[in-house]
C-alpha cells in the first residue's frame, strides 16, 4: 500500500502541475471581443461640452487680504489709543498684530512669486 | 474640437483593453457596449482632476472595475441570469470548419476554457478581479494595488487564494464530468 502511494505521488504531482498550467493558459488567453467600428467616434459625439475656462484672472482673495489688513490696522490703532482700560486688550492687540504681520508676509510672498 | 479628436484617439487606443476587462469581469456580452461607453465617459469627466500620479491605463482599469461593480449591483437588483461568454454561432462554425482530430482537441480546449470562465464567475468579486488583472491583463502587483485601493500583500493573498479555489473548482468539475461520462457509457 505504501509502495503504491510512493509511486502514485509523482504522477499526481505531474497531473496537478499540468492542470495548473492549463488553468493559467486559460486565464491568460483573452476572450474574443467585438468592438463596433464606430465606437470611438460615437463616444466622441457623446462627450459633454466642457465649461469654458475664464482667462481673465479674478482677485477676490487678494482684495479680501487688503481689506483684512486695513481692518486689522484700524483696530490696532484704536486699541493703542484705548490701551490700559482692560487687561484683555493686550492679548487682543498682540493677536491683531500677528494677523497683520502674517497677511503682509503672505501678500508680499505671493506678489513676488506672481510677479 | 481638438480635445474631442484627441479623446477619440485615446478611446481607440484603449477600447480593446476596456472591452476585454469588462467582458471577463461581468461574465456577459450583454450591455458590454454601454458599459464600455460608461467607462470612457467617466474617464472624460475625471480628466480635469487627473493629476498624472498613475498611467492613464491604470486609471482606466480603476474606472472599469468601478463600472463592473455597479453592473454587479444592478444585476443583483434585477436578479438576472448570466449569459455565457462564448456565443453559440461561432462555436458551431469552428466545430464544422475543423472536423479532424485537431478539431477534437480544440473542442476539448474550448470546453476547458468555458469551464474556467464559468468557475471564474463563481469566485468572489475581488478574487476574480485580481486574477483577471494579473493573468489576462498582465498588470503588476503595484498597478493592481492602485487600481483596487488595496495593499500589495492583500493583492497577493487574493491572487493566491483565487488561483487555488479556481484550480479546485476545475478539478471537481472534471471529476463530475468524468463520472457523468462513465454513467452514460
Amino acid at each position: 500500500m505504501s509502495d503504491e502511494l510512493i509511486n502514485l505521488q509523482p504522477v499526481d504531482k505531474a497531473a496537478d502541475d499540468a492542470l495548473d498550467q492549463r488553468v493559467l493558459r486559460a486565464l491568460e488567453s483573452a476572450p474574443r471581443i467585438d468592438i463596433p467600428d464606430d465606437f470611438a467616434a460615437r463616444i466622441a459625439r457623446k462627450l459633454p461640452a466642457r465649461r469654458p475656462v475664464s482667462l481673465t484672472p479674478t482677485h477676490y482673495g487678494q482684495n479680501a487680504v487688503y481689506l483684512g489688513m486695513v481692518l486689522a490696522l484700524v483696530m490696532l490703532i484704536a486699541m493703542t489709543i484705548y490701551n490700559g482700560r482692560h487687561a484683555a486688550f493686550g492679548l487682543a492687540e498682540s493677536l491683531l498684530l500677528t494677523v497683520f504681520i502674517a497677511l503682509t508676509v503672505w501678500l508680499s510672498v505671493r506678489r513676488h512669486s506672481v510677479g | 474640437m481638438d480635445i474631442d479628436l484627441t479623446f477619440e484617439q485615446l478611446v481607440r487606443d484603449h477600447q480593446a483593453m476596456v472591452f476585454r476587462t469588462l467582458l471577463r469581469l461581468t461574465g456577459s456580452r450583454e450591455h458590454i457596449d454601454d458599459l464600455a461607453q460608461d467607462v470612457f465617459l467617466r474617464l472624460y469627466r475625471a480628466l480635469p482632476s487627473f493629476r498624472g500620479e498613475a498611467l492613464i491605463t491604470t486609471y482606466l482599469y480603476r474606472i472599469a472595475v468601478n463600472v463592473a461593480q455597479d453592473e454587479w449591483k444592478r444585476r443583483r437588483r434585477d436578479d438576472r441570469s448570466h449569459v455565457s461568454l462564448s456565443d453559440e454561432t461561432s462555436a458551431w462554425e469552428d466545430r464544422l470548419a475543423h472536423p479532424d482530430r485537431n478539431a477534437e482537441e480544440r473542442l476539448e480546449e474550448r470546453e476547458f476554457q468555458q469551464a474556467v470562465e464559468e468557475q471564474l464567475q463563481l469566485l468572489s468579486k475581488i478574487e476574480r478581479t485580481v486574477l483577471i488583472l494579473y493573468h489576462q491583463e498582465e498588470r503588476s502587483y503595484e498597478q493592481i494595488s492602485y487600481t483596487l485601493g488595496l495593499p500589495i500583500g492583500t493583492v497577493r493573498t487574493h491572487l493566491h487564494r483565487g488561483r487555488k479555489k479556481l484550480r479546485e473548482a476545475i478539478q471537481q468539475h472534471q471529476t463530475k464530468e468524468r463520472r457523468t461520462a462513465c454513467q452514460t457509457n
